[in-house]
């Protein structure tokens, strides 16, 4: 009659012994694969941004569009590979790059030396004005006049570092989920400003015509995908993709489907934010 | 490549981790208070002669316990602005939770106050109390008692609640691991500290409960 | 200023497909495991037993959000290399298993201690005692809580959408920052999910009062 038992008793018993090694296992390689594994299995996986349209938005149809997903697409092609797409939350895309659970990142990754530090960034092949947007009754010229101010930012963006380091001491500053939620905060008057991208000046447009305006930019950011670091495969194929849509058109056709303006004008580099494998 | 673990990064922001327990139990007992006043005030409606009045609070119970907590923090936090109605989002965590903890707090100290066996309360009346006084000694005070269990364990719910206020923005512990997860990209192993640290504030409230149940119910039962 | 249209009720509604589909596998596959921790919980070893209790007060302990993010990156640093949404589903199931396995196991042991040692005396060896005596009973007495976890699960797959997962709630998020009528699409999400919980909350209720009347 214990026959049953035992079984349970040595499942859990493996279950209680994995689980005590959890936190002590330093894994050699999370099962990242290189460009050679992705021909192999005939698929790449590309991380991608799941709700921010234009550039990644998983459509009404349930089907993955925007700016990155026709680049990750035609990076596919390019490859002779199918395409799958795994959408990521902002605070997601880096980790699950390092762990494996995405081959590359066409994410709208703004470049930033402090996050070249942990993923290879590509040649820029998208750009994007980040910028404090506000009322247009409220006087923000600068990083001083958000003093006491309470300031959104979706968690762990580009904005969120760019207004952190402007005014983290003086202005209250909430981090949302994302995008929608950071809109949605301003909409609500739940904060009095928001760090956001070129889009949000659309958006906040459409919510309240003629209520809210760029106050001031931040930065301009360059976006790049992102390999693993050290792994020259996949950087090397997607810098040479990169510099064949340029080449050919095809970058220009889709940014002006899904921007609706021209091609920006890309550095040759970025001060710590090498293109190449070193 | 390899990835390996390292947790000197949640070492190094300890201290603030720390203080964010802090915001954590404090918008925990926030949230239990209002719980409990609004699950006392909601038995107390429950029991009305006025039929809307007991209508309402069944409706609010339902609809409380039937919704999840994301959505019904969302609706208070980006919804009711619409209608003019504005809460920072700590205020807004706190309402949340005494909200959603109240309408389980009713149902439950609802199911002690129905124990009382009637003959208690009619010795009550025979004894010439009036309403209130019979309420609050004879049905509240033993119902309590009863539920305190699952009272304090609904409770501990509440305070594991508290991390999903990260999503409108609120102080606590979890937005400050997202934090501090933004700024290092160690996103294992913040969240492995963080749960460590929910474990042992579950655990303490746990023990608490437990101590004030021993000081506060040690006469006899019977 | 945008409508609520047909296009965003199908985009609430794929939301909805993954809020069924996460809540689904979760109930199953925490069932499964569930009866695993119950029977391990009620076992005569003092170590497995204690080993099952440190489990159930782990996933009792921590906020399911914690559970979530956790799992999300763990799994994929002990060298599988799954689907975010498999990562989920794993989370779901392990919180799942505990819960449930701790319902078993109060009905596990409500059941009569006769029932007990007249299987052993009828000569039934273990497994047929817990299938066909035990279990069956013990199922049937804790019903009311098993149903009043689903409702939970269901609820709390809505904590997918902090991981980034566009189910009812994120969906509804989304909606809302689209068409920027937050009131109506967020009662609209609430509603969804109550036509769905609120059945079966009655349905639990009813089981509850059945049982209760049974055994007076």
């Amino acid at each position: 009659m214990k026959t049953n038992l035992k079984i349970g008793r040595r499942t859990l018993l493996a279950l209680v012994a994995a689980t005590a090694a959890f936190p002590f296992l330093t894994p050699a390689d999370a099962s990242a694969a290189s460009l050679a594994d992705a021909k192999a299995k005939g698929k790449v996986v590309i991380g991608i941004q799941g709700d921010n349209a234009p550039w990644g938005f998983v459509n009404s149809t349930g089907v993955q569009d925007g700016l990155d997903a026709d680049i990750g697409k035609a990076f596919a092609e390019h490859l002779g590979l199918q395409v799958e797409f795994t959408p990521l939350a902002v605070a997601n895309r880096i980790p699950a790059l390092v762990t494996g659970k995405v081959d590359v990142l066409f994410a709208t990754m703004g470049m930033t030396a402090e996050r070249a530090k942990t993923i290879q960034y590509s040649k820029p092949y998208a750009g994007n004005v980040l910028s404090v947007y506000g009322p247009k009754d409220k006087k923000i010229a600068g990083f001083d006049d958000l003093t006491g101010m309470s300031v959104g930012v979706p968690k762990s963006s580009a904005m969120d570092t760019a207004i952190t380091a402007g005014a983290g001491s003086k202005a209250n500053i909430l981090r949302f989920d994302d995008d929608a939620a950071n809109i949605q905060a301003l909409i609500a008057g739940q904060v009095e400003a928001v760090g956001g991208n070129q889009f949000y000046g659309d958006r906040l447009n459409a919510a309240a015509a003629d209520k809210y305006e760029t106050k001031f930019d931040l930065v301009t950011l360059y976006n790049g995908a992102g390999t693993r670091p050290g792994e020259k495969d996949w950087n090397e194929a997607i810098n040479s993709f990169i510099d064949k849509i340029k080449a050919d058109g095809t970058l220009a056709k889709i940014y002006a489907k899904w921007m609706k303006r021209d091609v920006p004008s890309f550095p040759d580099a970025l001060p710590d934010i090498p293109f190449t494998v070193k | 490549m390899s990835y390996s673990l390292d947790f000197s990064v949640v070492v190094a922001r300890l201290p603030e981790l720390l203080l964010a327990c802090l915001a954590t139990i404090g918008l925990s007992l926030a949230g239990m208070s209002l719980a409990t006043v609004i699950g006392v005030l909601g038995v107390i409606a429950r029991r009305s002669r006025f039929r809307l009045l007991r209508g309402l609070v069944i409706g609010f119970v339902e609809l409380i316990r039937n919704t999840p907590f994301l959505v019904q923090i969302f609706f208070i936090f980006f919804a009711l602005p619409q209608l003019g109605l504005r809460l920072n989002p700590t205020v807004t965590a706190i309402i949340a939770l005494g909200l959603n903890g109240g309408a389980y707090a009713i149902e439950i100290i609802r199911g002690g106050v129905d124990a009382i066996p009637k003959g208690q309360v009619e010795a009550g009346l025979a004894l010439g109390l009036h309403r209130a006084q019979i309420f609050r000694h004879i049905i509240l005070k033993p119902a309590l008692r009863t539920v305190y269990p699952s009272l304090t364990s609904q409770f501990v719910m509440l305070t594991l609640t508290t991390s999903v206020c990260t999503s409108i923005a609120a102080y606590e512990l979890t937005s400050v691991a997202q934090k501090i997860e933004a700024d290092t990209f160690r996103s294992f192993e913040v969240y492995f500290s963080i749960t460590i640290l929910y474990l042992i504030i579950s655990s303490l409230m746990m023990g608490i409960f437990a101590l004030i149940s021993r000081f506060s119910f040690n006469y006899p039962v019977k | 200023m945008a409508s609520i249209g047909p296009n965003e009720l199908f985009f609430l509604m794929q939301g909805l497909k993954w809020t069924l589909a996460l809540t689904l596998v979760g109930f199953i596959g925490g069932g499964l495991f569930g009866l695993i921790v119950a029977l391990t919980r009620t076992a005569q070893n003092d170590l497995v037993r204690r080993t099952t209790t440190g489990y159930i007060a782990v996933f009792q302990g921590t906020p399911l959000l914690m559970q979530l993010f956790v799992v999300y990156y763990g799994v994929a640093l002990m060298g599988f290399n799954v689907d975010a949404w498999v990562a989920v589903a794993i989370a779901f199931t392990l919180h799942a298993s505990a819960f449930l396995g701790e319902i078993w196991r109060g009905g596990i042991q409500a059941v009569p201690k006769g029932q007990t040692e007249a299987a052993k005396a009828l000569g039934l060896h273990y497994v047929s005692m817990m299938k066909d005596v035990i279990l069956p009973q013990a199922f049937k007495i804790s019903l009311p809580a098993t149903i009043g976890f689903l409702v939970q699960l269901i609820k709390g797959t809505s904590l997918a959408a902090i991981v980034g997962f566009v189910e009812l709630s994120r969906a509804g998020q989304i909606v809302s920052n689209q068409t920027f009528r937050p009131l109506t699409v967020f009662a609209l999400v609430g509603v969804i999910y109550f036509l769905i919980c609120w059945p079966l909350s009655l349905w639990g209720a009813r089981v509850e009062r059945r049982l209760s009347t049974a055994s007076r």
